[in-house]
């Protein structure tokens, strides 16, 4: 109750105001130009729909992803810089609630993102293969993913008590995470690329779609880095429920 | 006389090579259909090229591929079929004496313009490659300009959702006056 009280004067105070609107119109511009790029390439290209899905799925996860980093950021450490941290702390709700009303505030740009992107998702991989799964593994994997990035800029927020700081930090920990996009397909199939993608749940998840999306594969194949994935949500989960209980007034 | 006489022999040696060549090409011959297309940017369309063996001995491990020439007035040059066509060479293990082989050859017409395309086969034991007669490609431009039916969303979505938000906040702003 008073976790679900939380959420609501967060999403209040950072969802519905106009830098939240601002978010989402920009993904939606973004989201647009990219789809129709896509498709019109597609007329001329050998890109199949399959891989535009794809793409377009990669990108909506790493926006989600980068918004909670910025959400998850200001989440304590903005407490503590404007100095409401303490009014916060003095209320009803334990630190455990604080933090699960702002991871679920968090998750909440999340959740508005991907419905943003449902349309888009629709008409760039309509007449193409496995576009309900790929949505189905998005919503899933997306989440997983909002959660662990989410939850662990909270708990480094907490632990830093700098916004900058713990930003810039989570930022580092984010291009890290995408770093396997920047290399080369060959690189990825040396021992070196497959620990890094193995290990990387941004990577384990944008293989997951690829192998749904484009390689048609059920998930018996997935198996493996979902269970990754869920690893890494339990730990950041447990990261920052550690970091806001060592939080003073 | 004698550089007459010389001059004579060469004649008569490069004739006699020349003709093996053409002897050794004509054992295989290589015809391209359809002769001429007419297509828009963006069609699927599939030459189909018949290898014929002409001689009396099986051949053995033919290469066929196919080729583009740009031959638009000022663009003039042979084309990279990278995103033209997903296979373009074929490897034929055998065609026995007096048999053929039927190839075909998918493209997507990626860019407007006209074009020749033709197909050669490589015989290895052949000195030259046979080459199919040309077949004329024309392709016009085409502008899509909404393909899956992306402009409502791609324009709609931005503007319904920045409709929420000056509801939402007119709102709040006539609840706080």
């Amino acid at each position: 109750m008073k976790t679900a009280y939380i959420m609501r004067k967060e999403i209040r105070e950072s969802v519905l105001t106009s830098k939240g609107f601002l978010w989402y119109i920009l993904t939606s511009v973004i989201l647009s130009v990219l789809s129709y790029l896509f498709l019109t390439n597609s007329e001329l290209s050998l890109l199949d729909q399959g891989q535009m899905l794809y793409m377009i799925m990669n990108f909506v996860t790493a926006l989600g992803i980068l918004i909670g980093v910025v959400s998850g950021s200001d989440a304590i450490a903005g407490e503590i810089e404007r100095g409401t941290l303490e009014a916060l702390l003095l209320s009803p709700a334990s630190k455990t609630e604080i933090a699960a009303g702002k991871l679920a505030a968090a998750l909440m740009n999340w959740c508005i993102i991907f419905v943003i992107s449902i349309p888009y998702l629709f008409v760039v991989g309509k007449g193409g293969q496995n576009l309900l799964s790929g949505i189905v593994y998005l919503a899933v994997l997306g989440t997983l993913l909002a959660v662990i990035f989410s939850a662990f800029s909270m708990g480094l927020s907490a632990r830093i008590k700098s916004m900058k700081n713990s930003l810039i930090v989570s930022f580092l920990i984010f291009l890290l995470a995408g770093s396997p996009i920047f290399l080369s397909a060959a690189l990825r199939t040396t021992w070196f690329g497959r620990v890094l993608d193995l290990v990387n749940p941004f990577a384990d998840a944008i293989n997951t779609f690829d192998s749904v999306v484009v390689d048609s594969q059920g998930f018996s194949y997935q198996t493996g880095r979902i269970a990754i994935i869920c690893g890494y949500a339990f730990l950041s989960l447990l990261f920052l429920k550690r970091s806001v209980s060592r939080l003073e007034m | 006389m004698i550089k007459s006489i010389l001059t004579a022999f060469v004649i008569f040696l490069a004739t006699t090579v020349n003709c093996s060549t053409v002897f050794a090409a004509g054992r295989v011959a290589v015809s391209i259909d359809p002769p001429s297309v007419q297509a828009n940017m963006g069609d699927k369309i599939t030459y189909a090229g018949a290898i014929t063996n002409n001689s009396d001995k099986a051949v053995n491990n033919l290469i066929a591929y196919i080729s583009l020439a740009n031959v638009t007035p000022g663009k003039e040059a042979p084309m990279d079929l990278e995103d033209w066509s997903a296979n373009k060479a074929v490897k034929v293990d055998v065609i026995p004496p007096h048999g053929a082989y039927e190839g075909k050859w998918p493209m997507r017409l990626i860019d407007s313009g006209s074009y020749v395309a033709y197909i050669t086969v490589v015989d290895k034991e052949s000195a030259a490659p046979v080459t199919s007669p040309v077949s004329r490609l024309d392709i016009k431009r085409i502008l899509r300009l909404n393909p899956n039916n992306v402009l409502p969303t791609a324009i709609g979505e931005p503007v319904i959702i920045g409709a929420v938000f000056l509801f939402i906040y007119l709102k709040r702003r006539n609840k706080a006056i």
